[in-house]
């Protein structure tokens, strides 16, 4: 091992020190500008031709770049303009190189498809690139909408800030079949098991590109990419010079339905500056601070069956609303009426009419608009520093991190406050080859439940239980109003006034030192969530294909993470400690060019996790050239992903029923063992079928996907299209199971009355996803351009009573037409999109119930100072005001309006 | 070139306007809207009393008690016992002390409602008469004791809110509230209740059982037996307490003093041929001159023939623990438990039957376990003689009353 080691580093020391000795002498410098519009060019790629000697146009298009000898042909490159060469015969200091804008589609080089650059044309898997460009002309206010416009990409909205995407399945806020990796690290807060891109990510004016692998991808990255991969690349310093700054100021709320109209801020900085050829280094910075969205959904959940009921707080007196809090908590007060027909005999009959059924009812709550601290702010700091080693070899030592509130949407809804998450790496990047660590260290912050809090906020001004108790309180004054002649509902709801007296009204001070005090003690006393969860994380890959060329372009890779749980037992069961949890994996790629016309690749990938045994990953593709930019692409590829950390570990009490893991400690913990759990829905049918928590297992999917992209009219016309089908094997969903409360035998009554548990389950049923898109861009004349997509997704053959949570629209449409430069000098741009989505059955831990469709018109216009290259922005997300949301307790989300200045935009 | 452009601008408008119509319609969370609640149509109970001509006499006794606005509110639901004229005028002939003939003209009697009878009492009996929430005769069970259901009258409201006086419906062999019949116009569906028309107007309770013994010349030796029993060691004023409870739900079958004198002077006699008295003439007239008057409980000379517990246990055993009038009597011999058994739980307790005529019940019995014979009820001479003048079915606000020509025994 030691020797390896040892061979390893001598292998990894040559490389970067490979450096030729040469004399500097022959200096040229010049300046690149847009032929079309006269801009400076930045970050154009100037390189001298057959070497690897190259440097980049300044924030102001000036470069210089110093050889050896001449003449020598520079290369000039950037997306969206013709490659330009020029030969130089000597030195010289005032090269004026005028770029000409060239459109063509799908000439953009991708990383992420094979780990090594190739173009888009030619990936041998679905993929799907957003460029700065595109992020520049889009008229998101947030880039992450940006991505919501890819083919076959669903969003899930928590909030303003919190937004979740996901491709082929399984949308949700906290969404762990879909990888986000930010400049290669995962940024998934490890505990919470939601990713953080919109909150701790990149700033848009450091995004240098988007990478979307749509389907399996843990071939290549590792389990979670089930489904998908989106991987962020920032910009580098060396490339991208100078200080840019976005100021952008909206309005929100305009139409006053959920709060007053209200003003929206989005500040982004950078500064990337390259102090020597060596030597470069970044700051970004971004602030954003509005009046959050929020949930207004105030339909009444029957949360142990699951579904959406009729009635609303006056007419149902169990009413549970989706976005009402503390409500949670429910009885049945007929124990109440018992005692009182022992007190007063004389009224046992008449209360024995009343007993027929039971009597639930629920406390009164308050609603999220009540609860929510309605500003929600967003602060993200980040930084790199990258030296040279060599021509070849870079180190990189880079930080971002982040805190702020938003809104998150779990078992319950969470005001994530003074959320801070830090993602820290060191990370060694050769031509050949990378070698990065990092650490992602989360700390929730003062973030809560609204539903614990709540409902203990409730018990500390008068507690359900007890004679005196709100549910006592409750039930006498029911008696009293039915004795008085009352209807149910009136005798109700004088009830509820009548345990109600003392309930602390919004907006006092009891309200407030009460309910401040219960968000920050811990579950389950409190509402507080005191998660520390952090992840370590050590990855590198080599590219052989010096070495194996002739044979086949081989590339290797390993990694190495550790999970440390640390929730003090308020969402893991942690209470006595951390939780570690340690994974491994190792990959290889082996790609080769059969003929002219058919490439073949082949991957697999080993990984292991210490609670789970190791498994291996294929993936084999094939590219077939049909004619030049026209490709089918077949792949088959396997993909599993280990138990998220929650769906190991969790340990949440909801008052209506206990959200564990599927760690087999919690056998001995709940006492299983001895007092076993039943399944509820079959106990519920007076069968009794035992659930004996079968060993957790990693969830795996094999898939085919036949692809085609190709360039049809002239060029004109970009087509891209795949058809997938795969199959799950011990799909991970949850079950719900009931357990007796005396430790008697399970009896039927126990599916109501019993402990409640939801546990993870493997399906031992293979269940079908299968699915499409479809989608064109059309170039029209005057730089016009034209794109719709569409794309379906579905999962069959689903068991009875597996909860899946597959929430995704069968069908969904985007279409936008825009032009990035029109009118005079081209400095107009606008661009207006369109979204469509089906309507679903949604399925979460909050709530289950149907989706409507949704549409939005998002609309930007914007006008170009070349000078400054600055762009001014009028911008419009949901421009119609159309209030939608995508998930079920999530925040309603409306139109944003707003102008934005950017200065120094490239 | 222009023109491309033209087109396309064109082209864009019509675009963004079809999106606009497209996407004018999120929908919002949709409340689930459950089956509509049933809205009550049709005439209110007042309205509907005040459109039958034969409750017209009522209606007067339900303004005059201020209880129109209870029954015209149709947010509540309530179930009225609603006697008609034929019974009004009965009750009010009776309330005027027969100065107003039955058969006088109806606005006499309306009349002497609206302006003489006194509102309280008024309010009093429309109260009584009302039941909280929809009571159909379906729902009235016909088992054995009667039904005990609430009316909306509450006797004490700064006590408790739940303190009721309570009614007795019952469906055994006809229809009846309180032992009073019920005429077969009953389940009137109104928009906010239901009504049954009494034959008879009832008469909410004043009195407590211990009120009706304390005072009846007739049951002396009962009252007498009772103060014997409750000068026990153990919970002394046990007895009077409960006779005096509102709380408490009881039937007394009330031995008369001439029952009590038969037994005890059978009792003495036979004690005191137990300890030396010679039988025959001479020990009997002693027995009888010491059972002759209610002191024989109190007769430290006899205490230990009638120790406070012996007296105890015969008093319990002709008391029980619900409350049953005669209309709910089996007409087969059936045997129930006393307040006996809360001492003796195996005892087999007093057996009771009844035999109806047309609509009451005309002869009744009650035999205790030791009783040669069955005790007979004395049957009020005509139906309906309420308290205090009425020998059975007497209804005081803790039970009801009948009074027997036996003494039961237990053993």
């Amino acid at each position: 091992m030691r020797k390896i080691t040892s061979f390893l580093v001598t292998f990894l020391l040559a490389n970067i020190f490979s450096i030729v000795a040469f004399a500097q002498n022959v200096t040229i410098s010049g300046n690149v500008k847009n032929s079309a519009t006269q801009e400076n060019s930045s970050a154009v790629s100037v390189s001298i031709k057959g070497t690897e000697e190259g440097t980049f146009t300044d924030d102001k298009g000036n470069f210089t770049i110093i050889t050896r000898s001449v003449p020598v042909t520079l290369v000039f490159t950037s997306v969206g303009f013709a490659l330009q060469e020029l030969t130089v015969n000597s030195s010289v200091s005032n090269l004026k190189i005028g770029l000409i804008p060239n459109n063509d589609l799908g000439q953009e080089v991708i990383v992420s498809a094979s780990r090594v650059p190739e173009k888009i044309m030619e990936s041998p898997v679905s993929i799907e690139r957003v460029s700065a460009a595109a992020l520049r002309n889009a008229p998101s206010a947030n880039f992450y909408d940006v991505v919501s416009t890819l083919k076959g990409v669903d969003i899930t909205t928590s909030s303003l800030t919190f937004k979740s995407p996901t491709t082929r399945g399984f949308g949700g806020s906290g969404n762990v079949r879909f990888n986000q990796l930010v400049d290669g690290m995962d940024n998934q807060a490890p505990g919470l098991n939601f990713s953080v891109g919109a909150i701790i990510g990149l700033n848009e004016l450091d995004i240098d590109n988007i990478e979307l692998l749509s389907g399996a991808s843990s071939a290549l990255y590792g389990p979670g990419g089930m489904n998908g991969t989106m991987l962020m690349t920032s910009k580098n310093p060396f490339k991208y010079q100078g200080i840019s700054f976005v100021v952008k100021t909206g309005l929100m709320h305009t139409d006053e339905s959920e709060r007053p109209t209200s003003p929206y801020y989005n500040w982004a900085l950078r500064w990337g500056k390259k102090i020597s050829e060596k030597f470069a280094f970044k700051i970004t910075s971004e602030l954003i601070q509005a009046k959050d969205w929020i949930g207004t959904d105030y339909r009444n959940y029957d949360r142990s069956n699951g579904v959406m009921v009729a009635g609303n707080r006056q007419s149902d007196p169990n009413y549970d609303g989706v976005n009402v809090y503390g409500d949670e908590t429910t009885g049945d007060i007929r124990p109440v009426l018992q005692g009182v027909a022992a007190a007063a005999p004389f009224l046992a009959p008449f209360i024995s009419t009343l007993m027929t059924n039971p009597i639930k009812v629920s406390r009164t709550g308050y609603t999220e608009q009540e609860l929510m601290n309605p500003n929600t702010i967003n602060f993200k700091l980040g930084g790199s520093f990258h030296y040279k080693l060599s021509s070849n070899t870079e180190a990189i030592l880079a930080g971002y991190w982040g805190t702020g509130n938003t809104i998150y949407t779990g078992a319950s809804r969470y005001s994530i406050k003074d959320f801070k998450m830090g993602q820290y790496k060191i990370e060694l990047l050769n031509k050949n080859w990378m070698l990065r660590g990092y650490t992602t260290q989360e700390n929730a912050g003062e973030s809560f439940n609204l539903a614990a809090t709540t409902q203990n906020f409730n018990e500390s001004w008068k507690p359900s239980p007890g004679s005196t108790g709100w549910f006592a309180q409750y039930g006498q004054a029911y008696v009293v109003g039915k004795l008085n002649g009352l209807t149910d509902k009136d005798a109700h709801n004088g009830a509820r006034a009548a345990a109600d007296v003392g309930r602390p009204a919004i907006g006092t001070a009891a309200f407030t030192s009460g309910y401040d005090k219960y968000r920050k003690i811990p579950a389950p006393k409190g509402g507080g969530l005191l998660d520390r969860t952090d992840l370590y994380s050590v990855d590198g890959s080599y590219n052989l294909s010096e070495y194996t060329k002739s044979f086949a372009d081989i590339l290797i890779g390993a990694n190495f993470r550790k999970y440390s749980l640390n929730s003090q037992g308020t969402l893991f069961a942690d209470s006595t400690g951390p939780i570690s949890i340690k994974e491994f994996g190792a990959f290889v790629q082996a790609s080769r060019d059969i003929t002219a016309k058919l490439k073949l690749s082949a991957s697999g990938r080993f990984d292991k996790n210490e609670n789970f045994d190791g498994r291996v990953t294929p993936r084999v593709t094939a590219l077939y050239k049909v004619a030049e930019n026209n490709n089918i692409r077949l792949s088959y590829q396997t993909a599993y992903r280990f138990p998220s950390t929650q769906q190991q570990w969790i340990n949440l009490d909801l008052v209506s029923y206990k959200l564990i893991g599927g760690n087999n400690d919690f056998i001995k913990h709940y006492k299983f063992d001895t007092n076993p759990a039943y399944v509820r829905d079959a106990l519920k049918n007076g069968q009794q079928v035992k659930w004996n928590f079968p060993a957790q297992k990693p969830e795996a999917l094999s898939s085919f996907e036949l692809g085609y992209k190709g360039l049809l009219m002239n060029s004109k016309l970009l087509i891209d299209m795949y058809g997938y089908y795969g199959n799950y094997t011990d799909f991970t969903g949850r079950v719900i199971v009931a357990q007796s409360k005396s430790g008697n035998p399970i009896a039927q009554a126990d599916a109501d009355t019993g402990q409640i548990y939801s546990v993870p389950i493997n399906s031992t049923e293979k269940i079908k996803t299968y699915g499409f898109g479809l989608g064109f861009d059309y170039r029209l004349p005057a730089n016009f351009s034209l794109s719709v997509n569409f794309a379906s997704d579905n999962l069959t053959d689903i068991p009875l009573g597996l909860i899946t949570s597959f929430n995704s629209p069968q069908y969904k449409l985007n279409a936008s037409i825009g032009n990035a430069g029109f009118g005079k000098a081209k400095r107009m741009g606008f661009n207006v999109a369109y979204r469509w989505q089906d309507a679903f059955y949604f399925q979460g831990d909050l709530a289950n119930g149907t989706l409507p469709a949704v549409q939005t018109v998002d609309a930007q216009i914007s006008y170009k100072l070349p000078s400054t290259k600055s762009i001014l922005k009028f911008g419009a997300n949901n421009l119609l005001n159309q209030y939608y949301y995508n998930a079920v307790g999530n925040s309603f989300v409306g139109g944003l309006y707003y102008v934005s200045f950017g200065y120094n935009i490239y | 070139m222009n023109s491309i452009k033209n087109k396309f601008k064109t082209g864009s408008i019509i675009m963004a306007s079809v999106m606009t119509v497209l996407s004018a319609c999120n929908k919002a969370p949709e409340e689930i809207i459950g089956p509509a609640p049933v809205v009550p149509t049709g005439l209110s109970l007042a309205q509907t009393l005040a459109a039958t001509p034969t409750d017209s006499l009522y209606y007067r006794m339900i303004i005059r008690g201020g209880m129109l606005a209870t029954i015209s509110n149709t947010a509540n639901t309530y179930t009225m016992f609603v006697p008609d004229n034929v019974a009004v005028r009965q009750f009010v002939n009776a309330a005027s002390g027969g100065a107003i003939p039955v058969a006088a003209p109806d606005a006499i009697h309306s009349n002497f409602i609206s302006s003489l009878l006194p509102a309280s009492s008024a309010a009093g009996i429309v109260g009584y008469n009302i039941c909280p929430q929809k009571l159909v005769t379906s729902a009235i069970p016909a088992t054995f004791p009667n039904f005990q259901f609430p009316s909306i009258l509450n006797p004490a409201p700064s006590l408790s809110p739940f303190l009721r006086l309570t009614t007795f419906p019952s469906t055994r062999n006809g229809a009846w509230l309180n032992n009073g019949p019920l005429t077969s116009s009953i389940n009137i569906a109104a928009s906010n209740g239901v009504i049954h028309h009494t034959a008879v107007v009832t008469t909410p309770p004043s009195r407590y059982l211990w009120n009706r013994i304390d005072t009846d010349p007739e049951l002396t030796y009962l009252k007498a037996a009772i103060i014997r029993a409750d000068s026990g060691t153990t919970a002394p004023g046990f007895l009077r307490g409960v006779l005096l409870n509102i709380g408490a739900n009881l039937t007394v079958f009330a031995p008369t003093d001439a029952a009590f004198q038969a037994t005890l002077t059978g009792a003495i006699y036979q004690g005191l041929v137990a300890l030396g008295s010679p039988a025959g003439a001479a020990t009997l007239a002693t027995a009888t001159a010491l059972a002759s008057t209610p002191a024989v409980f109190s007769n430290p000379a006899l205490y230990s023939v009638l120790s406070a517990q012996t007296v105890k246990g015969i008093v319990v055993y002709h008391v029980l623990g619900s409350r049953a009038f005669t209309n709910n009597f089996p007409t087969v011999t059936t045997s129930y438990p006393t307040l006996l058994n809360g001492a003796i739980a195996a005892h087999p307790g007093i057996a009771l039957t009844a035999t109806f005529g047309v609509p009451f019940v005309s002869a009744a019995t009650v035999k205790g376990a030791a009783n040669a014979t069955a005790a007979n009820l004395i049957i009020n001479v005509s139906p309906l003689i309420p308290d205090p003048s009425g020998t059975s079915d007497q209804h005081f606000l803790n039970g009801v009353l009948h009074k027997i020509n036996q003494v039961l025994l237990p053993q």
